[in-house]
């Protein structure tokens, strides 16, 4: 009974942390199309949302991923996986409310193996599929996405160059409807399945699923609703960052940018490879920044988001494994997670309050 | 072993994503180039040529449309 009262706030936990994963990457997805006119902000976190609800449906190598090659699931508990979406959860959060667009995904990693390793020691840690399947493509992905899109931008500028610039403009910001929307279905795909994998990881530690069961259906609709429900509700704090103080963009680099991001994003979850789609993004973001003018790049501003990208596996594997510490004071049953989640949404509601005063544009109408 | 199949796949794909965000962007790239000198060349009277560029466009926007729908129909299948 009290496995199961577990299970249930691990669900809620995962599909919130879903819904903040689509929140906080809102800005990545639709920033660019807005920044160059290519779509209205409320077009664009529409179109974004529907797209990465399809998107959650189009592959599970990425859950296979998260549930199977990161953590040892035979000393993986429910409580172990809590502890590691409040470390995910708070990390978004705090990056948020400051306007860093970090990683998602390297937060909720990073909060799993934060926590298992509080519950179980370093043994709990899948070093393979840790430096294999995440690490080493989370280097190599925004350096791709980096290439990508300076190489494509650079190409762009040879063939349409010497055009009427209202043709070439109007014709790359139609084209952004197209890269835009693929972005939105790469994140989705990808990210979502982040979520599935988590869940079916606590199916599996709580012995609901068998070790080697792909997420059930009812996991992969819940946590595409929750993606898309968390990007329309969107981040327009980080939209600023990513949209227009990285660079200044054209459309042409718009959708170079995009179509980088989407490229990189879909080829590594084929292959089943759980990405920063925000490291991706911004990547190709900067690359078709520095393949028309290196000094177009607010490198001062890429810098900040690189210290945030550094310290998000490190910080939420530290909140992780400080909510697993905190769950297991009150025990091995459910009062734990209840209280811990109590403390969460108070934390949540705290920070929404200090945003408020703020004054910062939230709704998306 | 397993370490041998990441990188096995690292490269493959890195080899995706150059091929399609750049192959995919410079076809697109094509398309708007048609269109432009379409524009330009139907204005000045020369429509065997106008014909030809918007002929070139109509092409490279289908095969931009054709490989954006190849990568999502290789997404599914695994």
């Amino acid at each position: 009974m009290s496995s199961d009262v577990i299970l249930v706030i691990v669900v809620g936990t995962a599909l919130a942390f879903d819904f903040t994963n689509g929140f906080h990457d809102t800005a990545n997805v639709v920033a660019t199309s807005i920044s160059t006119g290519a779509a209205r902000p409320s077009v664009a976190i529409g179109i974004a949302s529907l797209l990465n609800f399809a998107g959650a449906f189009i592959s599970i190598s990425v859950a296979a991923t998260v549930a199977k090659d990161v953590v040892n699931a035979d000393v993986v508990t429910p409580t172990v996986v809590f502890a590691g979406l409040i470390g995910a959860i708070a990390w978004n959060l705090i990056t948020w409310s400051v306007g860093l667009p970090s990683s998602s995904s390297h937060a909720l990693i990073g909060g799993v193996v934060g926590s298992a390793v509080a519950a179980s020691g370093l043994d709990a840690v899948l070093a393979d599929g840790l430096v294999g399947k995440v690490l080493i493509p989370a280097l190599i992905a925004p350096i791709l996405a980096f290439l990508v899109a300076g190489l494509a931008i650079g190409l762009v500028y040879r063939i349409v160059g010497r055009q009427r610039p209202g043709v070439v403009t109007r014709g790359f910001r139609f084209g952004q409807l197209i890269s835009g929307g693929l972005l939105a279905l790469a994140h989705g795909t990808n990210d979502a399945q982040k979520t599935m994998g988590v869940i079916t990881l606590a199916l599996v530690a709580n012995g609901t699923l068998a070790a080697e069961a792909n997420p059930p259906l009812w996991v992969i609709v819940s946590a595409a609703t929750a993606i898309a429900l968390g990007t329309y509700s969107g981040g327009w704090r980080i939209i600023r960052t990513t949209g227009t103080r990285i660079i200044k963009m054209d459309a042409a680099q718009g959708f170079s940018a995009q179509g980088a991001g989407a490229a990189v994003i879909l080829a590594s979850t084929h292959f089943g490879f759980p990405l920063s789609t925000t490291h991706v993004i911004n990547g190709g973001v900067m690359g078709a920044g520095a393949g028309k003018r290196v000094s177009a790049v607010r490198w001062g501003v890429a810098g900040n988001i690189v210290v945030a990208w550094l310290l998000t596996l490190p910080a939420a594997a530290a909140i992780g494994a400080l909510a697993y510490g905190l769950t297991r004071i009150f025990g091995t049953g459910a009062l734990g997670p209840v209280l811990v989640t109590l403390m969460s949404l108070s934390l949540i509601v705290a920070i929404f309050a200090r945003r408020s005063r703020a004054g910062a544009p939230v709704a998306v109408h | 072993m397993a370490v041998i199949v990441e990188t096995e796949n690292l490269l493959r794909t890195i080899v995706a994503s150059l091929v399609a965000g750049v192959g995919v962007t410079v076809i697109f790239s094509v398309a708007i180039w048609g269109a432009a000198r379409f524009a330009d060349l139907n204005r000045d009277d020369r429509h065997l040529a106008a014909g030809a560029a918007a002929t070139l466009a109509g092409l490279a926007l289908a095969a931009t449309l054709i490989a954006v729908a190849f990568g999502i129909v290789v997404m599914t299948r695994k």
